[in-house]
C-alpha cells in the first residue's frame, strides 16, 4: 500500500515492496510494503510478536530480507551491516541499544564518527570542537544540559533517547528509525521524545516510528502501518483513519468483537463499549481491498 | 498537505545559547578531582609510601626506591595493556605465562638454530602477537566470556611452555645465550640500567612511564580510545553506531601480547636463561594492579594512569614488607592486608568526593 | 573493490613474511648456540635381556622444577638400561600424590618408587600396594619414616639432612648471618632444607619468601633484604637458577654477601668456577632416581635389595666448590648433575 497523499515529486527514500524474512522454517515477516518519505512520520504499530523488530532490523541493516525488494532512493539493496545503512543515511535509534551508559554525553554523541585533527601519528580528538558541536545540536533539538561530561547513564531515559535522536539528525540521517522509544518511559518523558520526533520531521527527515501505543503514534504520525502475525493488517494515511479506529485495530478489536456475546456472559464486562464486527469489518476490508495505484493529489 | 489533520506536536523553539538546565551546580574543583578514580589510587599509593617511609627506614634510601620502582615497572608494563583490555570489557588470564612463552621462544629459537639473537626476538614478537590474536579472535567469534577462553589459553601455554622446553632442550630451563651474536645489543635495549646521582636505575622504569604516557594519550585523546570505552561499556551500542568492535577487541588482546613480549625479552636478557615453569599466577597480579587503579571489572571505565599507581602500590608493599623486616611467614598475609587497605582508602576518597 | 584490497593486503603480507624468513636464515650467530655445543658422547646403552616390566615413579615435583627433572632423568636412564617401562607422575599436593600412587596400583605395575614428603598422606596407599604384592621403595624424602611405612628400600637423603650439612659448612666458612631464600612458601622440601640449615648453623638464619614464578621479583626482593640487613654475609638459595639471580641481587645491593645454594645446573658450575657462587650442595638427584628404578629391577629379577631393610642408601650430600667443580662441570653441562 503506498501512501495516499504523496506530494508530486516526493520520492520515497526507503521503499519496502512485499518484503519478508524467514528464519529456517519460521516465517517471521511476509508481504510487508512500506514507503518512507522525507518530512513524514510513518508509524509502524503492532502487538508483541507482530514482526515490528524484524522489520526494523531489515531496514537498519542488521538482518537481510529473504523475500521482496528493499529499495533505497529507488535502487534495490541488500545491506549486510548496520554501517552500510548508516552510510546511506539510515540511522536507527534502538530502545535499549542507543548509548554507552558510562561514557560522557559528548563522547556518546560522536561515537563511531569522532572528529579528529592533526596529522598521523599524532591525530587526536578535537575535544573542544566536539563538545561545542554537541552542545549546539542538542540545543537545536531543545535539550539543555549543564555538563556534557556527565556519563549519559545519569540522564533520564527520555533525555538519553533525545540525545540519540539529535545524534542521528546531526550525522546526516535522512531516515530515522525509532524502535519503541517511549515504551519504557513515563507520560512526561514520552511527551519529550515525541517533541523531538516532530523536530526531526520538521528538519526534513523521514521518520519510521515503531510503537505499540496508538495514542503516541497518532500524535505525530502521517501514515500508519499495523502489523499482525508478521504481515500487514492495515496501511492508511492520517486522513483515512481516526484515533479510535486505530486503537481498535491495535487492541485486537476484531477478536473482541467476535467474542462479544461470549464476553457478555462474564460479569463486569461492559459489552456496550465493544465495537460491532460489522463496523470493524468496514475499515478492515477497505484497507485490504484498496488498489495500490489509488492516490490523491493534495 | 492540507488534507491530513494537523499533527498534535510541533517543534519546540531552540533555547538561547546561555540558557542552562540549572539543576546541577558546579562542585568545587578539589572535590571533582577527588572523584576521579586516578586520584583515589594516587592517594592510596601516597599513603602506602608514607607508611613504609616511617615503618621501614631503608626505604628512605635512593637505591631502595630504585629497587621498588624496578619491581613496580615489571608489573606495571604488563598492567597497562591488561588495564586497556579490561576497559574494553575483557580479561586475559594467559598474560602471565605468555611472558614466559615469549622468552622461551626467543631463547630456544636463537640457540637451536644458532642465529643472531635478534632473530629470536623478532620471532618471539610474532608469536606473542599471534597468541593475542588467537585469544581475541576466539572471544569475538564464539561470544564466550574471555575469562573462559583465556583460562584455556593459560592452561595450554603453561603446558606447552613445560613440554616444548623439555622436548627441545631436554631440560626444564633454556640454554645460556649470553655468548651469542646480538646478545649485548639486545641487553642494552631491554635490560640495561643507567646511573642517576649514584643510583642504578633500570631501564624498564623509563619504558614503563613512557608506555603509560602513550596509553593515556591513546585512551583519552584518540578515536581508538573512544572505541575502547564504548566496546567495554556496551558493545552492542558501539556496533550499532559503526564502531569496529571486532577490530578493537582483537587489537587489545594483541596489545597484551606485545606487553608479554616486552617483559619476556627483559627477563631473557636479564637472566640469560628462562625457567619454563614461571609466570603462573602473575596474571592475577596484573589484573589486581589494573583494578586497584580504577578499572571496572565489568569494563567501560578506567584509566591508564591508575594502574601505574596500582603497580607502584604492589611493588611498594611487596618490597616494603621486606625492608620493614617483618616476619616472613606472614608475608602473603601482610601483602593482602596492605592491598585491601590501599583499595579501601581509594574507595573512601572517591565516596567522599561524590557525596558532598 | 573490497576483495581487491584484501588480496593486495594478503600478497603484501606473504611477501613480507618471505623476506623476513630469508633474512632470518642469513642471520646466524658466530658464537654460542647449538652449533657450538660439545657433542655429548651418549654412552651406548646396553639393554637388559630380562622381561619387560613397568615401574611407576611418583614424586612431589612441582611442574618445571629443575631438581626433580634430574631425578627423572636418572630414573629414565635406569629404565632404558633395564628394559623397564617407566611411568612418571608427580603432584606437589600430598592428597593428589597418593591418588597417583593408587593409579599405579590400578595399572598393576611391577614396582613403585615414591617420595615421602608427607608420610601420613601416603601411609594407606603404600599399605594397599604392599597388599597387592607390589614392592615399594622410597627416595629423596622420608629417611626417618620409610621403615615405618613398610617400604623395602630408601635412596637419597632427606632435605633436612642436606640442610644440616649446609649449615655445618657455613659454620666452617665463618658465616654469622645467613638468609635462606624460599621460592615457594609452603613447599615441604624447601622448608625442610631451611630448617636443616637453622638446626646446625651457629649464626642467625633468616627466611626470605620470594615469588618464584617471577624472576625480576625474586631479584628485587633479595636486593631489598640485603639492603635492609647489612649484616647478612651469606645468601642461601634453594635452586640453581635462584642462586644465579641472587648473585645479581648481591651486585645491585652493593653487598659483600656470598651466595651458596642447593642443587646444580650447567650455568651454576661456571659461576662456581668464577667464584660468584661459593659452593653448591649436590644431593645427586640423578643417582636417587637411577637407584630407585634399578633397585626395583634388581629385586624383581634377582630378589636383591639394598640396605637390609634397616638402613637407607645415602646418595649425598656432596659439596661442589671451586676445588672440584671441574670434575662435575661436564656432567652438569649434560643436564644430569
Amino acid at each position: 500500500m503506498t501512501d495516499t497523499d504523496t506530494q508530486a515529486g516526493d520520492a520515497p527514500i526507503v521503499s519496502l515492496k512485499a518484503v519478508g524474512k524467514s528464519y529456517g522454517n519460521v516465517r517471521a515477516l511476509h508481504g510487508v510494503s512500506l514507503d518512507v518519505l522525507p518530512g513524514r512520520v510513518t508509524c509502524v504499530l503492532g502487538d508483541n510478536g507482530a514482526g515490528k523488530s524484524t522489520l526494523i532490523k531489515i531496514v537498519s541493516g542488521l538482518h537481510q530480507h529473504t523475500e521482496g525488494e528493499y529499495e533505497i532512493d529507488g535502487e534495490p539493496v541488500h545491506l549486510s551491516t548496520p554501517r552500510e545503512a548508516l552510510d546511506k543515511g539510515i540511522a536507527t535509534v534502538y530502545q535499549d541499544l542507543a548509548t554507552v551508559p558510562l561514557m560522557p554525553v559528548w563522547r556518546n554523541f560522536f561515537l563511531g564518527s569522532e572528529v579528529t585533527k592533526g596529522p598521523w601519528p599524532v591525530r587526536r580528538l578535537d575535544i573542544a570542537g566536539m563538545k561545542k558541536t554537541a552542545d549546539e545540536e542538542l540545543r537545536n533539538m531543545g535539550i539543555v544540559l549543564d555538563d556534557l561530561d556527565q556519563p549519559i547513564g545519569t540522564l533520564s531515559g527520555g533525555q538519553r533517547q533525545s540525545v540519540a535522536i539529535a545524534r542521528a539528525v546531526y550525522f546526516g540521517a535522512r531516515v530515522l528509525i525509532l524502535d519503541e522509544p517511549t515504551a519504557a518511559l513515563g507520560v512526561k518523558q514520552s511527551g519529550v521524545v515525541l517533541k523531538y520526533i516532530a523536530a526531526a520531521r520538521d528538519r526534513g527527515l523521514g521518520v519510521i516510528f515503531i510503537t505499540h501505543n496508538p495514542h503516541h503514534a497518532y500524535m505525530v504520525g502521517d501514515h500508519f502501518t499495523v502489523l499482525r502475525l508478521g504481515t500487514l493488517e492495515m496501511s492508511a494515511a492520517r486522513s483515512e483513519v481516526s484515533l479510535e479506529e486505530l486503537t481498535n485495530h491495535m487492541a485486537g478489536g476484531a477478536e473482541l468483537a467476535a467474542l462479544k456475546h461470549e464476553l457478555a456472559q462474564v460479569r463486569g464486562v461492559d459489552v456496550e463499549e465493544l465495537p460491532e464486527l460489522e463496523d470493524l469489518g468496514e475499515s478492515a476490508g477497505k484497507s485490504a481491498a484498496e488498489p495500490a495505484a489509488d492516490s490523491k493529489a493534495s | 498537505m492540507t488534507q491530513h489533520a494537523e499533527p498534535a506536536v510541533t517543534t519546540p523553539p531552540a533555547p538561547g545559547p546561555k540558557e542552562t538546565d540549572g539543576r546541577t551546580s558546579r562542585r568545587p574543583l578539589a572535590l571533582r578531582l577527588m572523584a576521579r578514580p586516578e586520584v583515589g589510587v594516587f592517594l592510596g599509593a601516597v599513603a602506602v609510601y608514607v607508611f613504609f617511609l616511617v615503618a621501614a627506614p631503608p626505604v628512605r634510601d635512593g637505591a631502595a626506591m630504585a629497587n621498588i620502582l624496578y619491581q613496580s615497572s615489571t608489573i606495571g608494563i604488563m598492567a597497562l595493556p591488561v588495564a586497556l583490555l579490561m576497559i574494553g570489557g575483557e580479561f586475559d588470564l594467559s598474560s602471565g605465562v605468555a611472558v614466559i612463552t615469549s622468552a622461551l621462544t626467543a631463547s630456544m629459537l636463537s640457540y637451536q638454530l644458532t642465529t643472531n639473537v635478534w632473530v629470536g626476538v623478532i620471532v618471539a614478537l610474532l608469536v606473542s602477537l599471534s597468541i593475542g590474536f588467537v585469544n581475541g579472535w576466539m572471544v569475538v567469534r564464539t561470544g564466550l566470556p574471555s575469562f573462559l577462553i583465556t583460562l584455556g589459553t593459560f592452561l595450554i601455554l603453561q603446558g606447552v611452555n613445560l613440554a616444548v622446553t623439555k622436548l627441545v632442550t631436554e631440560n626444564v630451563a633454556t640454554d645460556d645465550i649470553s655468548n651469542m651474536d646480538g646478545f649485548s645489543q639486545a641487553k642494552k635495549v631491554f635490560a640495561s640500567s643507567f646511573d642517576v646521582g649514584g643510583v642504578q636505575v633500570k631501564i624498564t622504569i623509563v619504558y614503563w612511564l613512557v608506555f603509560a604516557a602513550i596509553a593515556t594519550w591513546v585512551l583519552l585523546r584518540t578515536k581508538y580510545g573512544n572505541w575502547i570505552f564504548a566496546v567495554g561499556g556496551n558493545k552492542d551500542s558501539a556496533r550499532a553506531v559503526g564502531v569496529p568492535v571486532t577490530f578493537t577487541k582483537i587489537s587489545l588482546f594483541m596489545l597484551v601480547g606485545f606487553g608479554a613480549w616486552f617483559i619476556g625479552m627483559h627477563q631473557l636478557f636479564t637472566f640469560n636463561t628462562v625457567q619454563s615453569g614461571e609466570g603462573v599466577g602473575q596474571e592475577l597480579i596484573y589484573i589486581s594492579a589494573a583494578v586497584i587503579g580504577g578499572c571496572l571489572l565489568t569494563g567501560g571505565a578506567g584509566s591508564a594512569i591508575g594502574p601505574v599507581f596500582g603497580a607502584f602500590m604492589f611493588g611498594m608493599v611487596q618490597q616494603g614488607i621486606v625492608y620493614a623486616g617483618w616476619n616472613p611467614d606472614w608475608f602473603k598475609a601482610f601483602l593482602g592486608v596492605m592491598l585491601l587497605g590501599a583499595v579501601l582508602i581509594n574507595l573512601w576518597v572517591s565516596r567522599q568526593a561524590t557525596r558532598r | 573493490m573490497e576483495r581487491k584490497t584484501r588480496t593486495r593486503k594478503a600478497t603484501a603480507i606473504t611477501a613480507a613474511c618471505a623476506a623476513a624468513l630469508l633474512l632470518a636464515a642469513g642471520c646466524s650467530s658466530s658464537s654460542g648456540g647449538k652449533q657450538s655445543e660439545a657433542s655429548s658422547s651418549t654412552g651406548s646403552t646396553g639393554k637388559a635381556t630380562t622381561a619387560r616390566m613397568t615401574i611407576a615413579l611418583v614424586t612431589h615435583q612441582a611442574p618445571g622444577d629443575t631438581f626433580w627433572d634430574i631425578v627423572r632423568k636418572g630414573a629414565e636412564a635406569a629404565a632404558a638400561k633395564d628394559n623397564v617401562k617407566l611411568i612418571y607422575s608427580a603432584d606437589p599436593n600430598a592428597g593428589n600424590q597418593s591418588n597417583l600412587v593408587q593409579n599405579a596400583i590400578d595399572q598393576k605395575v611391577d614396582g613403585i618408587a615414591i617420595t615421602l614428603a608427607k608420610p601420613d598422606a601416603l601411609k594407606d596407599v603404600v599399605a594397599k600396594a604392599t597388599a597387592a604384592n607390589i614392592p615399594v621403595v622410597g627416595l629423596n624424602s622420608g629417611v626417618s619414616e620409610w621403615q615405618k611405612l613398610g617400604l623395602m628400600e630408601f635412596f637419597g637423603q632427606d632435605e633436612t639432612v642436606a640442610g644440616e650439612a649446609l649449615g655445618k659448612r657455613l659454620n666452617e666458612a665463618g658465616a654469622k648471618k645467613a638468609v635462606c631464600v624460599i621460592q615457594e612458601q609452603g613447599n615441604i622440601g624447601l622448608t625442610q632444607r631451611c630448617d636443616g640449615v637453622k638446626k646446625t648453623f651457629t649464626g642467625t638464619t633468616e627466611v626470605l619468601n620470594v615469588n618464584g614464578t617471577d624472576m625480576p621479583s625474586v631479584k628485587s626482593t633479595i636486593t631489598a633484604k640485603l639492603t635492609q640487613d647489612k649484616a647478612i654475609d651469606y645468601v642461601v638459595t634453594l635452586g640453581a637458577s635462584y642462586a644465579l639471580t641472587a648473585t645479581q641481587s648481591v651486585t645491585d645491593a652493593g653487598s659483600k654477601a656470598k651466595v651458596a645454594t642447593f642443587d646444580l645446573n650447567k650455568d651454576l658450575t661456571s659461576a662456581i668456577s668464577k667464584g660468584t657462587v661459593e659452593f653448591a650442595v649436590d644431593q645427586q638427584p640423578y643417582l636417587q632416581g637411577y637407584l630407585a628404578i634399578d633397585s626395583l629391577w634388581l629385586y624383581k629379577s634377582n630378589g636383591n635389595y639394598m640396605g637390609g631393610g634397616e638402613q637407607a642408601v645415602l646418595t649425598g650430600p656432596a659439596f661442589v666448590d671451586k676445588t672440584n667443580v671441574d670434575k662435575v662441570a661436564a656432567f652438569a653441562a649434560k643436564g644430569t648433575r
